[in-house]
């Protein structure tokens, strides 16, 4: 169909071209009637549902691997194609103009251009990767968590009734025709699926092909009735609606569904599992090739408020086999854990985790539903539809959007405040200039002007936040999350328009624990001890300890976060409340109902941490930076219980999430399970939130030998006792090593 | 408030009695073991390592029990508790006396993990205090124990008989070092030990390790079994195969 190079992205430009100039949400009905279903693949061998799908280059989309959002367009990835492609001198100009046409009109560059000056001078730059910098704005509008009962529940007639009153409002309009878009999309693929299962000899074949045009079909006409229709619907609605997907409370709106499904006897659970495991396996694959993304999909069982327990419980189960068998690292199984549980559930996901299985992380709602409630100012049942999504970032199911959008080096803000606001690496000013570390008497004078420097550039933060949500709204509806996200429909208003019930926003800090650290050392000695010189401190750090390393030791040994230490534990709690209460003010300063901290995993504190100059917690320039609330690599050096009890002193009632890494030796689940189950109870009990579990494995203790600052709580049992692995003579590790070949 | 030295405390110690514990490990001992994994709390005062660490620090009992108490909700959870533990935890006898009456005072489950060699009565004033005494076997003769820990047995063996004719829980921890100790006979000893205190809460067997052997040069010391290997399976299966022969089922390895 598409014969000329380009040919989608040039439709679809000429789509958008011609509704430019009609309402926003008319305009993105025409463009993603384009997009729809001419980005979705061939049904996959083994798939039990159709809808895997890849982006051409230019599209609409909340987020686009390659930066952008909305109305994106991937010059990059269009110039290196036109390479390999020899184009006749009039396809040249015509692509040349529509990239140009594009650099102008895709949604990110919308937002950049909207930046006031004074914004503009305080984030400079977008390239956080490979600039240094305090804050960078990130563009996308990732996370949405729909409200997929309401799409099950419904059906597509349902939501036809939900938007027929609002009859010639285009917001309206462009709803219905979005619904039309779904289901020409669902009976492309029915089509498809039907044109297989005529060539399929395999009789096991030919039935998978017709069950996935049946349900493709139904979907269209009806709110579906079985399992396989509701996965099915999930998917091909969520493949629509976002390419960052997060598939929220599953068991909350499949449970049922796979309850009536094995009462009635249209599947044996090893069927369920089967069609389970291919949903598993087909969450990756539209994302192939961009790990970044592949990270982000989440699947979140369990938890308190939920209707049905004993369905839903039955799902959870079904998940967690799910997860078992296909051992992937998507989707990030999550598991919202409660008093009360039930049993067999929690063991399973122990078992699991004891397996060696990452998933699932485990949630703690007796402490995550009354920080959500303060965190987001809500009622408890509103908070009880928390989910964490991507990284660990919370939003409330169908109720808010809370999308990342902007990012902090703390270390590097700390870093300077100790240098008048210049940056010692680039020697520009960055900053505010408050004097040196010098210049601060004491160490709440340091603190003060720590605090005013990041206020400044969370202040900043809150308003491109802000900004980047009323760009998104003058651009598009954003129509697929306004069907499903509570009072877009009620308000006649797309989601970023004035539709979403809590609009709120995410800022990803970085280095908290490294910055903490860095102060209590400062503390101890430049001011408590006077043993290190400011100006000597500064010297010491700008010359990445050179020349000193008696300074450096002394940097090093004083306490640090994860130890149970109070001195260090005070500061570490009292740089998480300054950060977490700046970024929780914007909701008073901004149109924002929420702005919160989260404290997260990915590889962004390796890179900042590449930017970033020698940090006064002993810490050399380039290394990495903390992230989540763990200690600074190989610093937590009194054992796990000591770990656990300095994360739990950082109030999770003030931001949206923090991650919590454990890395355990799988003894801990075989010989001493009951101990495990006591510590994690405990840790719970004690205010823990979550806890990411990682089982190692033989690869993972190689890896300590090498890099022992990464494991530095690892507790390996060697004989009739336990140690920290990274503390064993070399000759016992290689036996550990070698031991684990068979434990 | 007296005050003791304390080599190392240990959180989340799961080896050293039931649930999850701290072990607070005392500085001296009047054994020599050969095989000693712990060498540097041999000596009672604070030394110096030959790569400048100080080993020992002087704390009071307020001190040790302000760590131990930090994960009392762990303690709680799991039926653990403190382990005192050394080098011989009774060397500093008054230290271990009061420590072990705080923690008691405090509701802490207790256990002492001790050579045994101390007079009869620091036994007898602690027997009140101690929930478990993890009390170790490391040879069956006077002579073989004078050889192997530079003292014999006989106090010993008498503490044992009277802390078990006292009622007192104690479990049997007997080091097994390949070629040294864990000969037939000295295993059929240890089975025998079963049939004479049929209320042992139990035996555990800690298979030899080498990995002391660089805390013993770490103090200037010299490692006198050369690179004798850990304990291998088959001395394991060996050593279950023997005490089962003996009649003694109830061995934990």
């Amino acid at each position: 169909m598409h014969t000329q190079p380009f040919a989608f992205e040039r439709a679809f430009t000429a789509m958008f071209r011609r509704h430019q100039e009609d309402s926003p949400a008319i305009r993105e009905a025409h463009c993603l009637a384009m997009q729809f279903p001419a980005v979705f693949l061939p049904i996959q061998p083994g798939d039990h549902f159709a809808g895997r799908m890849r982006y051409h280059h230019i599209g609409f989309s909340p987020q686009h691997h390659a930066g952008g959002f909305g109305y994106f367009c991937d010059e990059q990835a269009i110039r290196a194609e036109m390479e390999t492609l020899t184009l006749s001198e009039s396809d040249r100009a015509e692509i040349e103009s529509m990239l140009m046409f594009w650099r102008t009109e895709n949604t990110r560059a919308k937002v950049r251009a909207a930046f006031p000056p004074h914004l503009s001078a305080i984030l400079p730059s977008d390239q956080w990767t490979s600039e240094p910098g305090i804050v960078f704005p990130l563009y996308r509008m990732a996370g949405a968590a729909l409200n997929y009962k309401k799409l099950l529940l419904r059906g597509i007639p349902g939501l036809r009734e939900d938007i027929q009153h609002g009859t010639g409002s285009p917001f309206y309009a462009a709803l219905h025709m979005t619904l039309d878009t779904f289901c020409k999309s669902a009976l492309a693929l029915a089509d498809q699926a039907r044109t297989e299962a005529d060539r399929q000899t395999d009789q096991a074949e030919r039935t998978r092909f017709e069950r996935i045009a049946a349900s493709l079909t139904a979907i269209t006409e009806r709110a579906p009735q079985t399992f396989h229709e509701a996965i099915q619907m999930v998917y091909l609605f969520t493949m629509h609606a976002t390419l960052q997907c997060n598939f929220g409370r599953m068991d909350t709106y499949l449970g049922d569904f796979l309850a009536a499904d094995l009462t009635s006897g249209r599947l044996t659970r090893d069927e369920a599992l089967d069609l389970l495991v291919s949903f598993w396996r087909m969450m990756p694959s539209f994302a192939e090739n961009l790990e970044r993304v592949k990270f982000d999909l989440r699947v979140i069982i369990g938890g308190r408020g939920r209707e049905n327990i004993e369905n839903a419980d039955q799902f959870a189960l079904l998940a967690l086999d799910a997860s078992d068998r296909v051992r992937a690292i998507v989707p990030q199984l999550s598991l919202r854990c409660y008093t009360g549980m039930n049993p067999a559930l929690y063991q399973r996901a122990l078992d699991l985790l004891g397996a060696g299985a990452t998933f699932p992380i485990l949630y703690n709602d007796d402490v995550n539903i009354p920080a959500v409630m303060h965190a987001f100012d809500v009622d408890a049942v509103t908070a009880a539809r928390y989910i964490p999504f991507g990284c660990g970032e919370m939003v409330l199911e169908g109720v808010s959007f809370g999308t990342p959008n902007a990012i902090i080096n703390l270390p590097k803000a700390l870093e300077i405040t100790l240098h008048n606001g210049v940056d010692p690496v680039s020697r520009q000013p960055m900053g505010l200039a408050l004097g040196t570390l010098a210049d601060f008497a004491t160490y709440d004078d340091l603190f003060a002007a720590f605090s005013r420097q990041i206020a400044h550039f969370t202040d900043a933060a809150g308003e491109f936040q802000a900004l980047a949500y009323r760009i998104a709204g003058e651009q598009a509806a954003f129509l697929y999350f306004s069907l499903l996200y509570e009072n877009c429909i009620e308000r006649g208003l797309g989601m970023f328009s004035g539709g979403v019930s809590h609009l709120g926003g995410t800022y990803e800090t970085y280095g908290n624990i490294t910055t903490a650290d860095s102060l209590t050392a400062i503390r101890a000695c430049v001011y408590d001890r006077r043993s290190i010189a400011p100006d000597t401190l500064i010297a010491a750090l700008d010359s990445n300890f050179q020349g000193f390393d008696d300074e450096r030791a002394q940097l090093l040994a004083a306490p640090k976060f994860g130890n149970d230490d109070d001195s260090a534990d005070t500061t570490a709690r009292r740089v998480h409340e300054t950060i977490c209460t700046l970024t929780r003010n914007q909701r008073d300063r901004t149109a924002l109902d929420s702005f919160l901290v989260v404290a997260i995993n990915n590889s962004a504190h390796i890179l900042l941490g590449a930017l970033t100059a020698a940090s006064a917690d002993g810490r050399k320039a380039g290394e990495p930076l903390t992230n989540g609330h763990t200690a600074a690599n190989g610093q937590e050096r009194s054992g796990i219980t000591a770990l656990l009890n300095s994360m739990v002193k950082l109030d999770p009632a003030i931001h949206a999430g923090a991650t919590h890494n454990l890395k355990f030796a799988r003894s801990m689940f075989t010989t001493h399970r009951p101990q495990l189950e006591a510590l994690l109870k405990t840790y719970f009990e004690c205010g823990g939130t979550q806890s990411m579990i990682t089982v190692v494995n033989r690869d993972d203790l190689i890896r300590a030998i090498e890099h022992p600052e990464e494991y530095a709580s690892l507790i390996v049992r060697v004989g009739g006792f336990s140690a920290r692995f990274i503390d064993l003579p070399p000759e016992t590790q290689r036996e550990i090593v070698q031991r684990t070949l068979w434990e | 408030m007296s005050s003791g030295i304390v080599l190392n405390i240990q959180r989340f110690s799961l080896h050293d009695g039931d649930g999850i514990r701290t072990t607070v490990f005392l500085k001296g001992c009047g054994l020599r073991c050969v095989w000693c994994h712990n060498p540097e709390a041999m000596l009672l005062q604070p030394q110096m390592s030959v790569d400048g660490k100080m080993l020992g620090v002087e704390m009071t009992v307020d001190q040790v029990i302000a760590a131990v108490e930090k994960d009392r909700r762990y303690y709680e959870n799991s039926g653990g508790g403190l382990t005192l533990s050394g080098g011989e935890p009774l060397f500093q006898f008054t230290f271990a006396r009061d420590l072990l009456t705080e923690a008691k005072r405090r509701g802490l489950h207790i256990c002492l993990d001790t050579a045994g060699d101390v007079p009869q009565s620091h036994f007898a004033s602690i027997l009140p205090l101690v929930d478990v005494f993890l009390y170790d076997i490391k040879a069956h003769t006077p002579e073989q124990h004078q050889r192997l820990t530079g003292v014999e047995n006989k106090r010993i063996l008498a503490n044992l008989e009277f802390l078990y004719a006292s009622g007192a829980a104690i479990t049997l921890r007997c080091p097994l070092i390949p070629g040294i100790n864990d000969t037939p006979d000295h295993l059929a000893w240890i089975a025998s030990l079963a049939r004479r205190y049929p209320n042992l809460r139990g035996i555990d067997i800690m298979p030899f390790h080498n990995m002391a052997a660089g805390k013993w040069r770490a103090i200037g010391k010299t490692w006198t079994l050369g690179d004798l290997p850990n304990a291998s399976e088959a001395d394991r299966a060996r050593w279950l195969e023997t005490l089962r022969a003996c009649g003694y089922i109830n061995i934990r390895l």
